[in-house]
């Protein structure tokens, strides 16, 4: 369904040489090469990029959640001018399903529809204008459905099956001791009910990439994504290509958080390319984005716990259900993630975990910072500040006398490794100072609930003040052969030493490319070192996901720094003679004893050049009563959160966040504050404002208008106490450091509301209807005459009958 | 992220209906379906196409039951194409 065209020859896109650099080494706060064009608008995202002759590329969407598709007439749109191609199901040569885990996501679909905005036909055309024209003359005849939306529903017998293999995606059970036996030993059961609503990932580069056609049957994508490989692998399976004539670039990603895991608009500007023999640039809207690309479980989650008078933990019971939406994603992942955090970061002597995993007809859901581990800490600190109350304890007082420790085993059957400081890092964070508390009236109107809304001057303010610790896997888990490679070359350039890495992993706004330089740097003594722009000229570096890149392609990079090294002083050995012991690199010369032996550019006549791959130590599956050494490093993170709330309005200001958090070695002590102050934003805005709102499987509010988003308004402070708490088996000592400020930040906001209303709050994000406890249905009593204006204008319900 | 402990073995499979069977060829595709649904291992792969994933064992005799139903509806023909995990060529070269 081509138009036959005249196009000229396609150029392979210019690379720009990689910058060079003086990072520093590790342990510094050195300046990102990408800081400064960042933030004078600079650099180049992927929806920035544009070759001479390309195509815009744009994609129909179901507007059902749920249907059967009749008919897909593209011929009216075909005949427009200005479109060169319209393509359907029809024209994927090769699988027309992906996925990460399970191939079960049409490339464009065929006879069914699963989620409102699935991709249905694709155009490529001169103007991006005359694409969206081109998207409105395709005709589909749709036979609607009823959507299927409950996920509990969509697990009992008798629910309309959307898949063929059933609509339970993964079932994870955790049998550890005897939880229904030992019910008996408890002095005190607390039970609760809790709720996590669907959190976007709220990125702020959309979906985009640019696809060129090599004249020779293959395909270069330039792409933001947080995995290259896996990216590549499913593209070319659906192209029916082999993988080497589908080559990946990364150019500018403008955030991820496990958005960008899955194929968004990949496989369709690579097709649509193909097709037209030109460039493809496909760039997704904000409205678009949101049915691009996946998003954060809805969980609903039932919790008993048993404790003793004394306040030890006894058994937990958990059961969850997460909704999967329309397709698999990584969500088998997170149910497994879900299911082993279950309990907490607690000595738990007796457990038993359901952890469901379900297709809906609601949008995908798969990858988001803290994978499953966000859900569950909600759950178990919930419990646990319930717990708490119960026995008349300290919040703080009960996690500490539960606290794990290295050498106890966690619920899923795995010793708990060192360092694990629990207790110390809720220690610490009890102990920063407190916020001064002024008194309520009088203030600046930004320092209260409501802000600048005038909505109060003081009255009806409280305090509150809560706590949690979480816990969370770094890197890939149950078997899976987590590894990344790294090639670095040593050389002389300009007349002086340099060091150049190359991997594939993605930087996505995290600092690693200054990381890998750092390392760099400070392995091979030199200070220049340029990074390459990532790409599949190298081997698989993994996912920019699960905290891991500093983990394993750190690991792979300091790796191949020290091959290279050692290649180095065996060349120095065979030129120099074998007199010299205990070699080393200081300021661009080979030293021995303290002395000079020579000058590197003396010695680097050739270049050295190693590739190696990095893998941590295995994990393993999980057995059938889910025990097993499922993870490999575990990070720790404690917060506290201070807030007051209006408690007339339900209105919220975040005074001040505090946290401790274990990150074995702080590489970039900048970049960590970054991803500090940027993981607790994410998990303040799950506990008040982020929610994509589904009625009927429709999303309702896909813009940033609607989808609300802290902003530095909303954040408050953040103090910091750092623990480098050395991991043994990692390099450096390092812990990943990504995920735990986003965990553990939304309970501790959620258990300070608490504190200050006395409301249960069993759900986030926290709406004002549910803090002034009209969320369910209208107080049996209006509200009563207050300092909120009543006095002087009369109740609402009077004033009406006047 | 790709975490869980991918599938021994998967097997694509292709119904290739006859326009002179009984059953019309949509039925003759549905019959395959119907067939792959009872085993739990099977996911549409395209209009005519099922990805069957799972242990080697347990696909083989699943693959086995879609042949079967897809014969006895009529089909003229199933393709049939079968990959072992550590030799698939996806993820991760």
């Amino acid at each position: 369904m081509t138009h036959v065209q005249t196009v000229p020859a396609i150029p392979t896109r210019e690379r720009d040489a990689a910058p060079v650099t003086r990072p520093g080494g590790i342990g510094e706060s050195t300046t990102r090469a990408d800081g400064v064009p960042k933030v004078t608008g600079e650099f180049e995202y992927s929806s920035d990029l544009f070759m001479d002759g390309m195509l815009w590329g744009a994609t129909l969407r179901s507007p059902h959640p749920h249907a059967n598709i009749w008919s897909i007439d593209t011929s009216e749109a075909e005949a427009m001018t200005g479109v060169f191609a319209v393509l359907t199901h029809e024209d994927v040569p090769g699988r027309k399903v992906y996925g990460m885990e399970i191939p079960d996501q049409p490339v464009l679909a065929w006879e069914r529809v699963r989620y409102g905005g699935e991709p249905v036909a694709v155009v490529a055309a001169d103007h991006p204008e005359t694409a969206r024209q081109a998207l409105e003359k395709i005709s589909v005849e749709y036979e609607v459905l009823d959507p299927l939306v409950d996920a509990e529903r969509a697990i009992k017998e008798g629910a309309p099956k959307l898949h063929l293999s059933g609509n339970v995606l993964r079932h994870v059970r955790i049998q550890h001791g005897d939880a229904a036996g030992a019910a008996a030993e408890a002095d005190v059961v607390v039970t609760g009910e809790y709720e996590v609503g669907m959190q976007d990932q709220a990125f702020l580069g959309p979906e985009s990439g640019l696809a060129v056609p090599d004249g020779e049957g293959g395909v270069d994508l330039y792409i933001s994504t947080q995995w290259l490989h896996v990216d590549r692998d499913q593209i070319s399976e659906s192209l029916g290509l082999p993988p080497e004539m589908v080559r990946l670039e990364l150019s500018g990603v403008g955030g991820a958080f496990g958005g960008r895991e899955d194929l968004s608009m990949q496989i369709h500007a690579c097709l649509l390319a193909l097709h037209t023999e030109r460039p493809v640039k496909m760039v997704y809207n904000r409205e678009e984005s949101f049915y691009g690309h996946v998003h954060r479980h809805p969980a609903k989650m039932s919790y008993e716990h048993g404790a003793t008078n004394s306040g030890e933990l006894v058994y937990v019971k958990a059961r969850f259900v997460l909704d999967g939406g329309a397709y698999a994603s990584s969500s088998m992942a997170v149910c497994l993630n879900a299911a082993t955090f279950a309990c907490g970061p607690y000595k738990v002597p007796n457990a038993e975990v359901e952890s469901y995993l379900t297709y809906t007809n609601n949008p995908p859901c798969g990858a988001m910072r803290g994978f499953g581990a966000v859900q569950a800490c909600f759950g178990y600190e919930s419990q646990m500040d319930k717990l708490a109350e119960a026995l008349r304890m300290g919040p703080v007082e009960l996690r500490v006398k539960n606290a794990i420790e290295p050498g106890d085993r966690f619920p899923f059957g795995q010793e708990v490794p060192p360092p694990a400081p629990v207790t110390e890092i809720l220690e610490r964070v009890k102990a920063m100072p407190m916020p001064e508390e002024k008194e309520s009236t009088g203030r600046d109107l930004r320092e209260l609930p409501g802000g600048v809304s005038n909505t109060t001057h003081g009255e009806g303010v409280r305090r509150g003040v809560g706590y949690a610790v979480s816990f969370k896997n770094i890197g890939f888990s149950a078997g899976f052969d987590d590894y990344s490679t790294a090639r670095v070359v040593l050389c002389v350039e300009d007349g002086e030493p340099l060091v150049r890495v190359h991997t594939a992993a993605a930087e996505v706004g995290q600092g690693l490319v200054t990381l890998q330089a750092q390392i760099a740097s400070t392995e091979l003594g030199i200070e220049r070192v340029a990074v390459l722009q990532a790409d599949t000229r190298v081997g698989s570096a993994g996912s920019t996901s699960a905290s891991r890149q500093s983990y394993v392609t750190g690991g792979a990079v300091k790796k191949a720094c020290e091959a290279v090294r050692e290649r180095l002083f065996k060349r120095v050995r065979e030129e120099l003679g074998e007199g010299y012991d205990e070699l080393s690199i200081v300021n661009g010369n080979v030293v021995s004893g303290g002395e000079v032996v020579s000058p590197l550019v003396e010695v680097l006549n050739e270049e050295i050049e190693e590739t190696v791959e990095y893998r941590h130590k295995p994990t393993y599956p999980p057995d059938e009563n889910g025990q097993g050494d499922v993870h490999v490093q575990f990070a720790f993170a404690a917060h506290r959160a201070v807030v007051e709330v209006d408690v007339e309005l339900g209105l919220v200001r975040v005074v001040e966040l505090a946290t401790a958090q274990d990150v074995g070695k702080a590489m970039n002590p900048q970049a960590l504050e970054g991803q500090i102050e940027g993981g607790v934003a994410q998990g303040l805005g799950l506990a008040l404002l982020e929610e994509i709102q589904i009625k009927d499987g429709r999303i309702q509010n896909a813009s940033f208008t609607d989808y609300l988003l802290p902003t530095t308004l909303d954040m408050p402070s953040v103090k910091m106490d750092i623990l480098e708490l050395a991991d043994p088996d990692a390099p450096y000592g390092l812990k990943g450091v990504g995920e735990p400020p986003t965990i553990s930040s939304t309970p501790a906001i959620v258990a300070a509301l608490r504190d200050a209303t006395g409301r249960e709050l069993p759900r986030v994000p926290v709406k004002p209807e549910q803090i002034v406890g009209i969320a369910k249905k209208l107080p049996d009593e209006p509200p009563q005459p207050g300092s909120a204006g009543y006095a002087e204008v009369g109740r609402l319900d009077e004033r009406r009958e006047q | 992220m790709p975490g869980y402990e991918r599938a021994e073995v998967s097997a694509e499979l292709t119904v290739l209906p006859s326009e002179r069977a009984e059953k019309p060829p949509q039925e003759q595709i549905e019959a395959a379906k119907t067939a792959a649904s009872e085993t739990g291992l099977a996911h549409e792969a395209g209009p005519e196409t099922l990805v069957v994933a799972g242990g080697r064992r347990e696909v083989i005799e699943a693959m086995m039951e879609v042949v079967e139903a897809s014969l006895d509806a009529g089909a003229s023909a199933v393709e049939i194409k079968v990959e072992a995990q550590r030799d698939a060529p996806r993820f991760g070269g």
